[in-house]
């Protein structure tokens, strides 16, 4: 009996895609048997991002109304043996073609084949996000270092609260070392009291997270990128490993270079 | 001495207003026993008769008679009917069930541990006191005082029902609305009452009729009611 994960949080365009994508793909790495649901209908990305577009042939729709089997709606990731699967959104209707009940349900049928089932929740809170939490045992919220994707991080964490689920996680996404270093951007510490959840992870902006996810192959496949190390520590926590928080210092500077600003500075 | 007062009463005619004077001013007792309406009419004739010179402050005493609303302002009216008299309080030994159970109600204080989250709202009759943080955007209701252990960082109103003499007090007072009664304050940078250090404080309804914020220390000064201790030593 496998585990569903629903990634959320409230504000668009944290990365709740290519942190589904990118935290699929590092459980498949794990040796996993992940399937990736994306609840974004009528706007779905994350085959996208996982490359997958051209071999959509089902779409989730279809599989609630009944037009196909949820095997055959499921897209394989080649990469992987039998380890990553996707169930894409449907992109011709929207989100009130589907229900809660018809989400649990279909979650539940899939829990009993895979490991993991991430699903990739839509933004907002209306009917889509209802959608993505229904059939979920857990949540993590998506948020990043801005004042307004913290309040609606918390908004969702509410929300999160009311349901019969654990207790929500946090991921911080897209940390600018220079900017939190320099006190202009919140720091993980700030963003932690505020929403006070447990941190499941950090998530450096790196350049690179764009251009990947445009060829369709998720970062977390480069072992070296510092994104990269952030989306599988997170995926080591997810299995139960306790993995110690990447350190957001932006300066090298040994103990020469503080003596140093301190008398540049006076 | 209230024997006496009682037997003076009693041996005249009956009598049922009687007017005595005290050092904060007449005190006008009307009778609880007799009826309304002989109640009134004796007022009323008091009132004409007075003769008074210069403004006289009055407390009305109603006793163990329920008035209502409008019998009250019946009872003002005959009595503004004269130009030398102004009642400056009506007193009664009795309240409505309504109105006491109200009172049990405003008078008590509910619990919330946890965090108030942007978009929700806890609202209570009485008192209420967080334990947590009140996140941007979340909301704390009361018809008392609020007192928030923790972090308030929303939106706070005190008095709900119309209570000035509530406050809102907080170890972390950084709220971005500040409402007592019907008196709402954005605390918005240009605000002078805004402290450098939030720590350790409360609003209250200033007598100037703004919203004033001051430490928390001056709270048993600025509000000594609030107080409902007794026990201990």
């Amino acid at each position: 009996m496998g585990e569903a994960i629903v990634i959320t949080s409230g504000k668009g365009g944290v990365g709740k895609t290519t942190t589904s994508a990118n935290l699929g793909t590092a459980l498949a790495l794990q040796g996993k048997k992940v399937c990736l649901v994306d609840t974004d209908i009528g706007l779905r990305n994350l085959d996208v991002i996982l490359g997958l577009e051209n071999r959509i042939i089902y779409d989730l729709v279809d599989v609630i109304e009944g037009r196909c089997k949820v095997q055959q709606a499921l897209v394989k990731d080649k990469r992987f043996e039998d380890g990553l699967f996707l169930l894409p959104a449907a992109q011709t209707t929207d989100k009130n073609a589907v229900n809660a009940e018809q989400m649990k349900a279909l979650i539940s049928d899939l829990k009993r084949d895979y490991d993991y089932i991430l699903i990739d929740c839509p933004a907002g809170i209306e009917q889509g996000y209802k959608n993505a939490i229904a059939g979920a045992d857990r949540a993590i919220v998506v948020t990043t270092p801005e004042i307004s994707a913290v309040r609606d991080a918390d908004r969702i964490i509410g929300l999160l609260e009311k349901e019969e689920i654990e207790p929500p996680k946090l991921i911080i996404n897209r940390i600018k070392k220079q900017l939190m270093a320099s006190g202009e951007a919140l720091d993980v510490n700030d963003i932690t009291t505020h929403l006070s959840i447990d941190l499941l992870g950090i998530v450096l902006d790196d350049e690179n997270v764009i251009t990947s996810s445009n060829k369709g192959e998720p970062v977390v496949m480069d072992p070296a990128n510092p994104a990269s190390i952030g989306y599988r520590n997170i995926a080591r926590r997810i299995l139960g490993e306790s993995v110690p928080l990447m350190s957001v210092d932006a300066g090298k500077r040994g103990f020469f270079g503080k003596l140093k600003s301190i008398f540049v500075k006076s | 001495m209230k024997d006496s007062e009682f037997g003076v009463t009693q041996m005249t005619k009956q009598q049922y207003v009687t007017i005595k004077g005290t050092k904060d001013g007449l005190v006008l007792r009307l009778d609880d026993k007799c009826a309304y309406s002989d109640m009134i009419a004796e007022l009323r004739r008091k009132v004409e008769e007075d003769g008074l010179e210069g403004l006289a402050e009055v407390q009305v005493q109603t006793g163990n008679r329920y008035c209502s609303e409008e019998e009250l302002k019946e009872i003002m009216n005959i009595i503004h009917g004269s130009p030398n008299l102004r009642v400056s309080k009506i007193q009664s030994d009795v309240i409505t069930m309504e109105e006491c159970n109200r009172k049990i109600l405003e008078n008590q204080s509910e619990t919330f541990i946890g965090i108030v989250r942007s978009g929700q709202v806890v609202k209570a009759e009485g008192d209420l006191v967080v334990i947590g943080d009140v996140n941007p955007n979340g909301r704390v209701e009361a018809a008392g005082s609020i007192y928030v252990l923790g972090r308030l960082k929303g939106i706070a109103h005190a008095g709900a029902n119309g209570n000035a003499k509530a406050v809102i007090a907080a170890s972390w007072l950084e709220a971005t609305h500040l409402i007592i009664a019907d008196k709402m304050e954005t605390m918005t940078d240009e605000l002078t009452i805004l402290s450098e250090q939030p720590e350790m404080e409360c609003a209250y309804l200033h007598p100037n009729g703004f919203i004033a914020i001051d430490r928390l220390q001056e709270l048993r000064n600025l509000r000594p009611g609030l107080s409902s201790f007794k026990g201990g030593s």
